[in-house]
């Protein structure tokens, strides 16, 4: 590696302190890189801490929410409920923006007022039961929820991201960069040095033939 | 702003998630139609949020990764179990953990 570095670089002074302030800039850029890492893995372990909880709760208002469709369609009929759930009102939205953490743009998904009354969701309240009723408020309990699971999934997908592009980034100045850097720094003050000593030595043997001379 | 939501399912999810107000829901019938649907939904502009089963999610395969990859930041995707509970073995958020930390993988697996 230091050969193959060195055949392109110039012994000479110049180069060297030029190499120096790069050596100096490459560690200040590691070092940043690495806390900005660290930071990153603390803000991805809290999220993931937070997913773990968000979807133990979520899945198990959604299961509920399965359930309660089920007994309404046992009840109802099943092609009554489908008829039902086209009739209703389809209108939900969620507000999303965007939040930066260290940088990486996260989306946050917010949504309001998921739980609607009865006379809200559009269907027909006379021909209905009111399992049906039910079922919508455990289904819109979930959707709240799943909601929220997914900003937090998408959070962590991003961070993830970045996260293999940080160290990515690292591995390369730390394994690659720097030490290339280093070994052509050597290369440059040994050849500087051995310079020195053939220039020391001429001089010694002219200053020796004058001497003879005289 | 505000987003709409979508749903890929079978019918129980799509009527369950119909009945909670959601916008668009699709019906799984076959592979071509239900991603052409997906590039749909991943291309509308109105669209913030699109949950999908699990189980279509895995008979999707490549593709569906394929889609995960490449998406911008909106619509966010979201697999969720269908009816039968049906949950992947292999955790995608535990493979992201291995792909994102490396070796701290067993902490987690040990505290979780």
């Amino acid at each position: 590696m230091a050969a193959v570095a060195a055949a392109v670089v110039t012994p000479t002074r110049m180069e060297l302190l030029r190499l120096r302030r790069r050596v100096g800039l490459a560690q200040r850029g590691h070092d940043l890189l690495r806390e900005k890492m660290d930071a990153l893995v603390i803000e991805f372990f809290e999220v993931l801490r937070r997913i773990r909880d968000a979807r133990v709760g979520a899945l198990k208002q959604l299961s509920v929410a399965y359930r309660a469709l089920s007994t309404c369609s046992a009840a109802m009929g099943t092609i009554e409920t489908q008829q039902a759930s086209k009739e209703a009102r389809h209108e939900l939205e969620v507000e999303v923006s965007a939040r930066y953490i260290m940088g990486i743009a996260v989306p946050t998904l917010e949504v309001e007022k998921v739980e609607r009354s009865a006379l809200a969701r559009g269907y027909s309240l006379h021909t209905t039961s009111s399992l049906l009723d039910e079922a919508s408020r455990e289904f819109e309990k979930a959707l709240g929820l799943l909601v929220e699971l997914a900003e937090l999934e998408e959070s962590a997908r991003a961070i993830a991201r970045e996260l293999e592009k940080t160290k990515r980034r690292v591995n390369a100045l730390e394994y690659l960069v720097i030490p290339r850097l280093k070994a052509t720094l050597k290369f440059i003050m040994m050849r500087l040095d051995e310079m020195e000593r053939e220039n020391f030595l001429r001089l010694k043997r002219i200053k020796a033939m004058l001497e003879a001379r005289a | 702003m505000s987003y709409k939501v979508a749903v890929i399912g079978d019918i129980d999810t799509a009527t369950g998630f119909a009945l909670a107000g959601v916008s668009y829901t699709y019906v799984h019938a076959d592979k071509d139609g239900t991603l052409a649907k997906l590039a749909e939904f991943m291309a509308s502009e109105e669209i913030g949020l699109v949950l999908i089963t699990h189980p279509i999610a895995e008979e999707l395969g490549a593709e569906f990764r394929q889609v995960m990859r490449l998406k911008k930041l909106l619509p966010v995707i979201l697999r969720i179990p269908d009816k039968t509970g049906y949950m992947p073995k292999v955790d995608e958020l535990y493979e992201l953990i291995k792909r994102a930390v490396g070796a701290e993988i067993v902490v987690r697996a040990e505290e979780g």
